[in-house]
């Protein structure tokens, strides 16, 4: 068993978990602790002392944490980077592996209970979304495609057009579009509790553990943030040289962030 | 490894006193050092210095042909490896240079192993000075030596010497940390910087030595754009962080579990990329427990001054020019920071790079103009000097930059081709001009002696040339560092948090990144 820490600061909340993963990749995690705190626009500010914290809670000294997982977003850029640059540190100050995790993956986990299509959508600020759909089936969580991002309506429109059944809808995203969606699926649509939309420190372990986490390489340096887009400059470069089209996957990072 | 023997600078008078206070019952007090190292040639100062820090210092006073050493000290967990042989070797090798004909000590009688070691030099016991050392009453044994030209005085020399020197070849310390207070005045900071454009890290030992300095330029990146994108330097510095401090680490040969604090620039800077810095920066002392610093990228540019040349000592004047800042600053003492005055609008090196980039030079292009000046006639177009007369402190460079750009396309839609090495001359005179005038007030309004120069834009020879020559006429010292210190680096954020260390500044687990950070 090796003592597993989490970090997330993609969204509006800090997510920080403890548990402990077994040796073999058959047994379970084990959550230890995690603390989950609003903390808008300022999770550098409260990344590593709630990490400090949680540690002490659970007596835990932090010389014993034997790997850290870290949200890659996709998120607000600036937040997904704190998350990261702060678990690089972490992890390389340790000695330990670093292993990252989709913040949309770590969100659907919390549905991993039941069965059926989970739709997260994160806020990708600028009157877009990051859509995410998943299949929660007999204890697992599958992910049907890989993170992107797109106009709320569109993500809505499209998900009616080729979805025929049933959709929980979760995600920091519906605080502002929940009307497009609930509209554009009508009696489909289950929106989850507010307070399931964000990732926990528990469900980053749980997710990274289903992910197969360690069988990444665990190195610091190439744990990168899933941004789906380039910058302005780059994006508007692009528009210049062969016209605008709407980006794939993401750009930053060795898989994206994407699993089949 | 190996020590080294050097003379010793203001700078090491900190340490020097934590060694004083390891090694005697009534150690001096770091006023005493320094009065006597700012004596001049009649005194002679050594340290002995190593991978490990400060190890150990002696002193010489001169009167008319005779020298009394006055202290001689190596720190308790370097003893026995022969470096109080090398130390006594280098004062007698300076005697004999300074055409000193015979050297006297004190010592106490209790102290059997200096005793020994200054029979060994030739020194011989002559009488006793009764109830010379306050703490105990005990007497101090006085020593002389014999005539220093006489050939047995130089037999032993030379054979002093030649042990000194295989001494300090083969220097050695089992353990890093010396038991000896105060500790964090000595050892190995890490330093971060991810302020704008470049990701650095470097290792400095005692503030001084720098093992390593990193820097990952993202230019490439930027260029096309012409300008630095907020957005692909935080991105670049997430990508690069970790390999920079690896190679910063591994280049200095030292392990993270060496180090005595991590550093990292707090601000100005793009709040973007400097958040990348902080954040990683705080993961990295909280998972080392290293204490962490917050340093003022510009007095980062401050102490790359001090990092070129050791002697540069307030109370001075400072102009900090880069693409981001042009300010006047201040320095009566380290720490004390007084902005004279700062650009309205664009820094000294956006102005150059705007011009450039109006010329089609690309981007940065502030060099490259620089280049091109030095062909040109600086007074072939005279462009305005603002606030020239102003009577402040103050600069403003975009109505020039606009008056330049008005110029080209007055001459381009004449049809009149333009002379872009006396276009660029003519430019960069009417920025130095301002420049040098006002840092010569400055200079003189605040009595200083001395002048630094910081910022990518001190790279700038004709700026350095000009305000060497205006200052030099004035009698003041201009101190510019080299290329690669002028540019963004974290060895002078290392320097500068060594500084903040010394006085126990640190900052803690929720400490923010602060783009607008002010200097004073």
């Amino acid at each position: 068993m090796r003592l597993v820490l989490a970090l997330d600061t993609a969204t509006q909340e800090c997510a920080v978990g403890l548990a402990r993963w077994p040796d073999a990749d058959t047994g379970e995690p084990e959550l230890v602790g995690e603390t989950n705190v609003a903390t808008p626009r300022a999770a550098l500010t409260h990344a590593v002392p709630m990490v400090e914290r949680l540690l002490a809670e659970c007596g835990h000294p932090i010389s014993a944490v034997g790997a850290v997982v870290v949200g890659r977003g996709p998120g607000s850029f600036t937040g997904v980077r704190i998350g990261i640059a702060t678990a690089k540190g972490l992890a390389q100050g340790l000695g330990v592996p670093l292993y990252g995790v989709g913040t949309l993956d770590a969100v659907a986990e919390r549905f991993a209970g039941r069965d059926g299509l989970v739709a997260v959508v994160g806020d990708a600020m600028r009157r877009e979304v990051y859509p995410a759909l998943f299949r929660c089936e007999g204890g697992s969580v599958i992910r049907l495609a890989p993170d992107s991002v797109a106009r709320p309506f569109d993500v809505a429109t499209r998900w009616a057009a080729e979805l025929d059944e049933p959709v929980l809808l979760a995600g920091d995203g519906l605080a502002k579009y929940m009307d497009v969606f609930a509209a554009a699926l009508g009696a489909r649509a289950e929106i989850a509790p507010p307070a399931m939309w964000g990732p926990t420190g528990g469900s980053l372990l749980q997710a990274a553990w289903r992910n197969g986490a360690p069988s990444q390489d665990g190195r610091a340096a190439t744990v990168l943030p899933i941004y789906t887009r380039l910058s302005d400059a780059e994006e508007a470069e692009r528009d210049r040289v062969v016209g605008p089209y709407l980006p794939g996957s993401g750009v930053a990072g060795p898989d994206a962030g994407v699993r089949p | 490894m190996s020590a080294r023997l050097r003379p010793m600078l203001e700078g090491d008078v900190v340490r020097a006193v934590a060694i004083e206070r390891a090694c005697f019952p009534t150690p001096w007090t770091s006023g005493m050092f320094v009065d006597e190292l700012v004596q001049g040639a009649s005194r002679q100062w050594f340290v002995a210095d190593s991978p490990w820090g400060l190890v150990g210092y002696a002193g010489l006073m001169e009167a008319d042909t005779e020298g009394h050493i006055m202290n001689l000290a190596v720190r308790p967990d370097a003893r026995g490896r022969g470096l109080g042989t090398a130390l006594l070797s280098r004062l007698l090798d300076v005697a004999a240079e300074r055409g000193l004909r015979k050297l006297t000590l004190e010592v106490r009688p209790s102290n059997v192993e200096a005793i020994e070691l200054y029979r060994k030099a030739g020194f011989r016991d002559v009488g006793r000075r009764p109830g010379y050392y306050s703490d105990s009453g005990e007497d101090a044994l006085i020593m002389w030596t014999g005539d220093l030209s006489a050939h047995d005085a130089r037999t032993i020399a030379s054979t002093l010497a030649e042990r000194a020197s295989r001494a300090l070849e083969r220097f050695h310390l089992e353990t890093s940390r010396a038991d000896i207070e105060p500790q964090t005045h000595d050892g190995l900071i890490l330093a971060i910087e991810t302020s704008c454009d470049e990701t650095a890290a470097a290792v400095l030992r005692d503030g001084r030595d720098v093992l390593s300095s990193v820097v990952a330029s993202q230019v490439d990146f930027h260029s096309r754009f012409g300008g630095v994108v907020p957005e692909i330097a935080s991105r670049k510095h997430t990508e690069a962080i970790v390999g920079v401090v690896d190679e910063a680490l591994e280049t200095a040969g030292v392990t993270l579990q060496e180090l005595s604090a991590i550093a990292v620039t707090q601000g100005p800077g793009l709040v973007g990329a400097l958040v990348v810095g902080v954040a990683y920066a705080k993961g990295l002392a909280a998972a080392t427990g290293l204490p962490l610093v917050g340093v003022n990228h510009l007095e980062g540019h401050l102490f790359a001054n001090v990092l070129a040349d050791p002697t540069v000592t307030p109370p001075l004047v400072a102009l900090l020019v880069s693409g981001g800042h042009t300010s006047l600053v201040h320095v009566p003492d380290w720490g004390d920071y007084h902005t004279l005055g700062s650009t309205l609008d664009d820094a000294a090196g956006e102005a150059f790079d705007k011009v450039a980039k109006a010329l089609g030079l690309g981007y940065p292009g502030g060099p490259v103009l620089s280049k091109l000046a030095m062909e040109g006639d600086p007074a072939a177009i005279r462009f305005p000097r603002a606030m020239m007369h102003s009577g402040d402190y103050d600069f403003s460079l975009s109505g020039l930059k606009t008056a330049v750009i008005t110029h080209i396309e007055a001459e381009r839609a004449a049809g009149r081709e333009i002379d872009l090495a006396d276009l660029a001359a003519s430019f960069q005179a009417a920025v130095i001009d301002v420049q040098v005038a006002k840092a010569v007030r400055a200079a003189k309004e605040c009595g200083v002696t001395t002048f630094c120069l910081g910022g990518g834009v001190a790279a700038n020879l004709a700026l350095r040339e000009a305000l060497r020559e205006a200052l030099a006429a004035e009698g003041v010292r201009l101190s510019v560092p080299p290329f690669e210190l002028c540019t963004d680096n974290a060895a002078m954020i290392a320097a500068a948090a060594h500084f903040r260390l010394w006085r126990g500044e640190t900052i803690g687990p929720s400490a923010e990144a602060v783009p607008n950070l002010r200097i004073g």
